[in-house]
C-alpha cells in the first residue's frame, strides 16, 4: 500500500499543490527567479489567447462526446439485435482504440492532403470543395471525426453491455403487447441506460478534455489556433514554444482545467447517484 | 425479435456492414498506401489499390529511423510500469481491503483523489520535479511515475472486498502468514481481474504519447510512438507511402496481439471504464 500511497501523494497531490502555488507565481521552467503575481497569471491567461482555448475546448469537447455517444449507441443497438454473426464482430470495434493513436492520427492526416488524400478524392470525385487542415473549420471537424473514431468503440463495449443486461422479460411483455421497437426503445430501453449515458457522457467528457494526440499530430494547435484546446495551451507554454513559453500560463492554464474536469466529475456522479436513488 | 422480417434482417446487416467499415477503411488505405508507389502517391487519379506493391517500402521505412530501438524502448517501459502497476495496485487494494490500520481512511482518500487528478493537469510539476532530481531523459524519469496506479488500486480493492473471508480465516488457523494467505490464497483468487487489468495497462503503457513526449528527447530512449513523429520529420516531401508503412509497422504488432487477447481486450476495456 506505502508505494501506491506514496506514489500518488509524489506524482498527483504534491504537483497539484505545486500547479495551484505555481500558477501564483511568474518564473521561468525551472522554477527560479519566481515572483509573486497574485492572479496576474489567469488574467494573462485571457489576455493571450486562453479564452480562446477554452471555447475551442468546449467546441471539440461538445462535439466529440456527440458524435462518440451517438455513433457508439447506434452501433450498441445494432449490435444487441438477435441475429447470428452479430455477436462476433463486437470485438472489431476495440481496434481503433488499442493500436496506437500516433500511428492512426497519420493516417487521417493523409486523407486531408490536396488532391491525394481519401476525403479530397472523394470529395473531387462528387463535385465538391476540398478540405485541407489549414482550414480552421476543416481543422475542428478533422480533430473531432478522428477522435470520434478512435474512441467509440469504449462507448460501444459499455453500452453493450448495459443492453445485454437489461430484463429480457419486460422487453418481450412490451412486445407483446404491441408495443413497436422505437416505442420499446424510447420508453423501456432509454430510460433503464440512464445510468450508463451519465457514466458515458463524464468519461467521454473527461476524455475529450484531455484529447492531444489528435491534436498534435493533425494541427498543432492550428491553423491560428483554431485547434488549441485548454491542454494544449497548457503543452505549448510549458513545453511546445521554448523559451517564448511561460510555464505561469501553463500553470494557470492547468488549474481552470482541473477545475472544469472536477466540476463535469461531481455535478455528473451527482446526477448518476441521484437518478440511481431515483430508481430505487 | 426473433421473428424479424427479411428486410428487417437485411436492413441491421446492412448498418453493421457500414459500421464495420467506419472502423476498417483507415486502416485498408493505411495498407494501400503504405504499398503503392511515389508516382502512385502524387497522382489525385491513381487506383486507389496499390497495382504494384512496393513492400520494400516497408524495409525503407524500418531503416529510416530507429524502429528497433523503438519496439524495444517500449516493451521495457511497458512490461515495468505495467508490472510495477499490478504489483503495487493488488498489495495496496489487498491491504485497504482486509485490514485495518491507523489512517486507513485517510490513505485511502488520498489515493482515490488521485483517480480526480488527470495526469494532463499535473505535467508541468511532474516534469519540473523530475527535472529537480535530473531524471529528465533518463529511465527512471519514465518508469518511476508510472509504477503505481490508483485505478489498478481501486480495481483491486473492490475485488478484495468481495472475496470470502472465511478461506484466509481457515489458513490462518491452518498456521499460514499472512504473506502467505495473500500470495497462496487471495492472489490466485483474483487471477481473471489480473488479466483484464493486465491488458488495459499494457496497451495504455504501449501507446503513452504526452509523457514519453515531455520527458525525453533523445532518440535512444524514445517509443514507438514519438518515434513515429520523429520518424516523420525525417521523410521529406508530400509522398506519404513511407509514412503510411511506419504507421503500419507501429499498428501490426498491436493488432496481432489485439486479436489474439480479444476477450481479455473487451472485458479489460470494460472494466476500465471507470478510469
Amino acid at each position: 500500500m506505502l508505494p501506491v500511497l506514496g506514489l500518488t501523494i509524489l506524482f498527483s497531490i504534491v504537483p497539484l499543490v505545486l500547479v495551484i502555488q505555481r500558477s501564483l507565481y511568474r518564473g521561468n521552467v525551472f522554477g527560479t527567479n519566481l515572483t509573486f503575481a497574485g492572479l496576474g497569471n489567469y488574467t494573462d491567461v485571457f489576455r493571450t489567447g486562453g479564452g480562446h482555448s477554452l471555447i475551442v475546448t468546449a467546441v471539440f469537447t461538445a462535439g466529440f462526446v456527440a458524435v462518440t455517444m451517438l455513433l457508439g449507441f447506434g452501433i450498441a443497438l445494432l449490435l444487441d439485435v438477435r441475429l447470428p454473426g452479430l455477436a462476433q464482430v463486437r470485438a472489431f470495434f476495440v481496434i481503433p482504440l488499442v493500436v496506437p493513436p500516433v500511428a492512426t492520427a497519420f493516417i487521417w492526416y493523409t486523407f486531408f492532403q490536396p488532391g491525394t488524400g481519401l476525403f479530397n478524392r472523394v470529395l473531387s470525385g462528387a463535385g465538391l470543395p476540398q478540405v485541407t487542415l489549414s482550414n480552421p473549420t476543416d481543422a475542428m471537424i478533422a480533430v473531432i471525426a478522428f477522435g470520434a473514431w478512435q474512441y467509440f468503440g469504449e462507448i460501444v463495449l459499455i453500452y453493450l453491455a448495459a443492453l445485454k443486461a437489461l430484463p429480457r422479460d419486460v422487453l418481450e411483455a412490451a412486445a407483446v403487447d404491441g408495443a413497436g421497437a422505437w416505442q420499446r426503445l424510447r420508453h423501456i430501453r432509454w430510460p433503464l441506460l440512464r445510468h450508463q449515458t451519465a457514466l458515458l457522457l463524464v468519461i467521454a467528457t473527461l476524455f475529450g478534455l484531455q484529447s492531444f494526440t489528435q491534436i498534435y499530430v493533425l494541427t498543432d494547435g492550428g491553423p491560428q489556433g483554431a485547434t488549441q484546446t485548454a491542454l494544449y495551451y497548457v503543452y505549448q507554454e510549458a513545453f511546445g514554444l521554448g523559451a517564448g513559453g511561460s510555464t505561469g500560463l501553463a500553470d494557470a492554464m492547468s488549474v481552470i482545467l482541473f477545475a472544469i474536469s472536477l466540476v463535469v466529475t461531481i455535478t455528473q456522479l451527482t446526477l448518476v447517484s441521484r437518478s440511481a436513488r431515483a430508481a430505487a | 425479435m426473433t421473428g424479424m422480417r427479411l428486410w428487417a434482417r437485411i436492413t441491421v446487416y446492412a448498418l453493421v456492414a457500414v459500421a464495420v467499415l467506419i472502423v476498417a477503411f483507415p486502416l485498408l488505405w493505411m495498407l494501400a498506401a503504405a504499398l503503392k508507389t511515389q508516382s502512385e502517391i502524387i497522382d489525385p487519379n491513381a487506383s486507389l489499390l496499390p497495382l504494384h506493391p512496393q513492400w520494400g517500402n516497408i524495409v525503407t521505412a524500418w531503416s529510416t529511423a530507429p524502429f528497433g530501438t523503438f519496439f524495444a524502448n517500449t516493451a521495457i517501459f511497458s512490461v515495468v510500469t505495467t508490472v510495477g502497476q499490478i504489483a503495487t495496485g493488488m498489495l495496496a487494494g489487498y491491504a485497504f481491503a482486509m485490514f485495518d490500520f491507523p489512517g486507513k481512511r485517510t490513505a485511502f482518500y488520498l489515493v482515490m483523489s488521485g483517480l480526480m487528478i488527470p495526469f494532463t493537469v499535473v505535467i508541468v510539476p511532474v516534469v519540473q520535479l523530475l527535472a529537480d532530481v535530473g531524471w529528465i531523459n533518463s529511465w527512471p524519469g519514465l518508469l518511476v511515475p508510472n509504477l503505481a496506479s490508483a485505478l489498478g488500486c481501486f480495481l483491486f480493492r473492490q475485488f478484495f472486498l468481495s472475496a470470502p473471508l472465511e478461506l484466509g480465516e481457515a489458513a490462518r488457523i491452518d498456521g499460514a502468514s499472512e504473506w502467505r494467505i495473500f500470495w497462496s490464497v487471495y492472489r490466485p483468487l483474483a487471477q481473471p481481474m489480473t488479466a483484464a487489468f493486465t491488458v488495459i495497462a499494457f496497451l495504455q503503457n504501449w501507446n503513452n504519447f504526452l509523457f514519453p513526449l515531455v520527458v525525453t528527447n533523445s532518440e535512444h530512449l524514445m517509443m514507438i510512438s514519438q518515434g513515429l513523429t520523429v520518424f516523420q520529420g525525417q521523410i521529406t516531401g508530400i509522398a506519404y507511402n513511407l509514412l503510411m508503412a511506419g504507421s503500419l509497422i507501429a499498428v501490426v504488432p498491436v493488432l496481432i496481439v489485439a486479436m489474439i487477447a480479444q476477450r481479455k481486450v473487451v472485458e479489460g476495456l470494460a472494466i476500465g471504464a471507470i478510469r
